[in-house]
């Protein structure tokens, strides 16, 4: 990042390259919007240029980007949903009732893989109609893998208001996808 | 009450960051507890299910593209200079320094210097000008434009004008005026009029 601050373009080249898987999964786990991950990744990048010299030296350069992630992830979210063209509630039943179609179809067979990515695109809805305050700290721990404390400072929330947050998103997680685990976890 | 328990640890225990007695307790509770083994099962599912998610790969030109709009931004001034003088120690100590001079100016103006406090004063009694009486003259003003004067003192006989000083003091004696502040503040000036007639203004100052 020093280097970076000294207009070495082929370090912030490498800074690029390093941390863009990083962040566009995260963005588009916040937005469950893989077109606009790269647009918002890129944004990123481009403040980190710009303020590159705002940089606290000892501070953790992941911890900055993330936190310049989650805030625009966060500015877009509210812009959907001023605008509210949002993922509604109503897709997100049409997610399920296509999925549960898949999952309920033992007996002919099933493609496995169009389960799994049935699966994936169910739990990925989930997560973006979690409140996002509770999203926020949801993706930063159980798909980013981020430690409370880093979360904390990411998100400049006290470590106790992390928990509680990833506790609460957690069960609203297991809420909605309710129909599914009662079919995957039947005694 | 034993199982609101069990679920308030649901998060810790998944994140392995219950204490060993809290652990070895809702173990137990689990093999006690089969509604809350099941929850504990659908919960960390759920979790499972998150954590497998695939990741989501950046698209391919997005190196370049970063690059190319960074190239054109503008970078931000530096807001926090790591060089340079440190303004808000200098601002407050200029500022002290400023109040200081403010508070000890009043005591070094009643201190005059030795120099001065020494010396006897000197009195010059005030010359009371003279009016001139206008004169009929064939050229009354053009001696004006012909060049410069010879000065007060040499009067030229041709000329009444000339025998009008520059200056209602008369500048062959040196006059020194020592003023005393506490004396200044007790003084007044006046500027009066000079009777008709006159050519110049009469100052009188009354110290």
């Amino acid at each position: 990042m020093a280097r970076v601050a000294e207009e070495d373009e082929r370090a912030f080249a490498e800074l690029v390259r390093r941390y863009q898987g990083r962040l566009a999964n995260l963005v588009a786990r916040l937005l469950n919007d893989r077109e606009c991950a790269d647009d918002l990744t890129q944004e990123v990048f481009v403040r980190v240029f710009v303020h590159r010299r705002n940089y606290r030296r000892g501070s953790k350069l992941s911890t900055w980007l993330f936190t310049i992630a989650a805030n625009l992830a966060k500015n877009e979210i509210r812009r959907r949903v001023r605008r509210r063209n949002w993922f509604s509630l109503d897709a997100l039943q049409d997610v399920f009732h296509d999925s549960a179609m898949v999952l309920a179809d033992s007996t002919e067979g099933r493609d496995r893989t169009l389960e799994r990515e049935q699966l994936q695109q169910v739990v990925g809805a989930a997560i973006a109609t979690v409140p996002e305050k509770y999203r926020m700290a949801l993706v930063l721990r159980d798909i980013e893998g981020m430690a409370y404390e880093e979360i904390a400072v990411v998100l400049g929330i006290p470590g106790g208001t992390v928990r509680s947050r990833i506790n609460r998103a957690r069960s609203l997680l297991k809420r909605k996808l309710q129909p599914l685990l009662r079919r995957e976890v039947a005694p | 009450m034993k199982c609101a328990q069990a679920r308030r640890l649901f998060g810790a225990y998944w994140d392995d960051d219950a204490t060993q007695a809290e652990r070895e307790w809702i173990e137990s509770h689990f093999v006690a507890c089969s509604s809350c083994r099941q929850e504990y099962e659908e919960y960390s599912r759920a979790l499972e299910w998150v954590a497998t998610l695939p990741r989501v790969e950046p698209a391919p030109d997005l190196v370049e593209r970063v690059l190319t709009r960074a190239r054109r931004a503008v970078p931000a001034t530096d807001r926090i200079p790591t060089t340079g003088v440190p303004w808000v120690p200098v601002t407050a100590g200029a500022a002290l320094l400023l109040v200081t001079a403010t508070l000890i100016s009043p005591w070094m103006g009643l201190r005059p210097s030795s120099r001065i406090a020494n010396r006897a004063p000197v009195v010059t009694p005030a010359r009371e000008p003279q009016l001139i009486v206008p004169t009929p003259s064939t050229e009354p003003l053009a001696q004006e434009s012909r060049g410069p004067r010879q000065g007060p003192n040499a009067p030229s006989a041709s000329d009444p004008l000339a025998a009008v000083p520059d200056s209602l003091f008369d500048h062959s004696e040196d006059v020194e005026f020592i003023l005393d502040p506490v004396t200044m503040r007790r003084g007044r000036a006046s500027l009066t009029r000079a009777p008709a007639g006159a050519q110049a203004e009469r100052a009188v100052i009354t110290f």
